[in-house]
């Protein structure tokens, strides 16, 4: 009964334990296929500079407006571990915007209906309204064209309109890149939670045998335990 | 995941910040400050280290890329950073290739174990 007692919290670390050198060994596969894919990028950079001229690829080149095209989503789970996840805008095309702007234009003249001379003070304050009300939809339809002119404009159309493929390969490699770091965040939070996990139990695991002090090391021979209990063991006999 | 997403921030030199802006991650506009930091021959660490800072800060990023030889030079920064969000992925440079070893997240892990657990 006592062994069971035992065996519960030894055989959860050795679960942890477990886990936590299967969350090493991906990181360190995404880590190598992540900077693979970065050397690609650069590589492509360099041929691409190569063949537009040195200060065509530069910083020189940057929007002076920017937006995200890309967006990273984080969700905290129970055990500390985040989760992150990467969302790419999916942006119109030129041609669609322009049309929806096309059916939002009024074309013609404003009123409707013959003029009339004689108006009431409601009539004219609606009438205002109603004018200001379309001044202000010109208004946000013109703003909106030249939003849509340049909201989340391609990056790749700062370095010109036509680019060499070897700038759209590194654009491509670096959005494979993006992913990969999203995955990479998930399992350094998941690496740094597990550890934290087996300290604690580490930690639990000392307290509970100093309580049972001899009884321990009569039922469990050292050949049958873990590292980390042969440790705490080597501990307890020594003090 | 409800709500909008955060950003990815990069501190590195100019083909990184270029590779990473192609893929779409910079934002910049007259009221904002960008999301990214490039890093030349005359930068100064303590400039580096601002901008590091000022990442941390804002509640919109969710994770920092930064080259490891830059993160080298900043090394007691990111230690001192031990929250999840923002994540900070170091990632190797045209000159200074990822050396694991150097890693602060992997050196925090690496403590797990000693020597004398293998004897």
């Amino acid at each position: 009964m006592g062994g069971s007692e035992l065996e519960d919290p030894r055989v959860k670390m050795d679960e942890k334990l477990l886990r936590f050198m299967d969350l090493l060994e991906l990181l360190e596969k995404k880590r190598t296929t992540l900077n693979s894919l970065i050397e690609q990028g650069w590589f492509s950079i360099t041929k691409a500079r190569y063949s537009m001229g040195n200060k065509q690829v530069s910083a020189l080149q940057y929007s002076s407006e920017m937006e995200p095209l890309v967006c990273v989503h984080t969700r905290a789970l129970e055990n500390g571990e985040v989760q992150f996840f990467t969302e790419r805008n999916k942006k119109k095309s030129s041609t669609e915007s322009s049309d929806e702007l096309l059916s939002v234009e009024d074309i013609g003249p404003q009123e409707e209906g013959l003029r009339r001379r004689n108006k009431t003070k409601k009539e004219t304050t609606e009438k205002k309204d109603t004018e200001g009300a379309k001044t202000d939809k010109g208004f946000e339809v013109n703003s909106a064209r030249k939003r849509d002119q340049n909201p989340q404009q391609d990056p790749l159309k700062w370095f010109g309109i036509l680019v060499p493929q070897p700038l759209k390969q590194a654009q491509s490699s670096f959005k494979q890149v993006i992913e990969f770091s999203a995955e990479i965040a998930a399992l350094q939070s998941a690496v740094v939670s597990t550890r934290q996990e087996l300290k604690l139990s580490l930690a639990k695991g000392l307290n509970s045998e100093d309580t049972l002090g001899n009884t321990v090391k009569e039922k469990c021979p050292t050949d049958e335990l873990t590292v980390s209990e042969q440790k705490e063991c080597s501990k307890i006999t020594s003090s | 995941m409800a709500g909008r997403g955060k950003l990815i921030a990069v501190i590195g030199d100019e083909d990184t910040c270029t590779g990473f802006l192609l893929g779409g991650i910079g934002e910049l506009n007259k009221n904002r400050k960008p999301n990214f930091l490039v890093v030349e021959k005359d930068t100064s660490v303590t400039e580096i280290e601002e901008t590091f800072k000022s990442f941390l800060a804002r509640n919109d990023i969710g994770i920092i890329l930064i080259n490891q030889f830059i993160a080298e030079m900043i090394r007691h920064a990111i230690d001192a950073h031990v929250q999840s969000i923002p994540a900070v992925l170091e990632i190797p440079s045209k000159e200074h290739p990822y050396d694991a070893s150097k890693d602060s997240i992997l050196r925090r892990a690496k403590g797990m174990f000693s020597a004398e657990d293998f004897r």
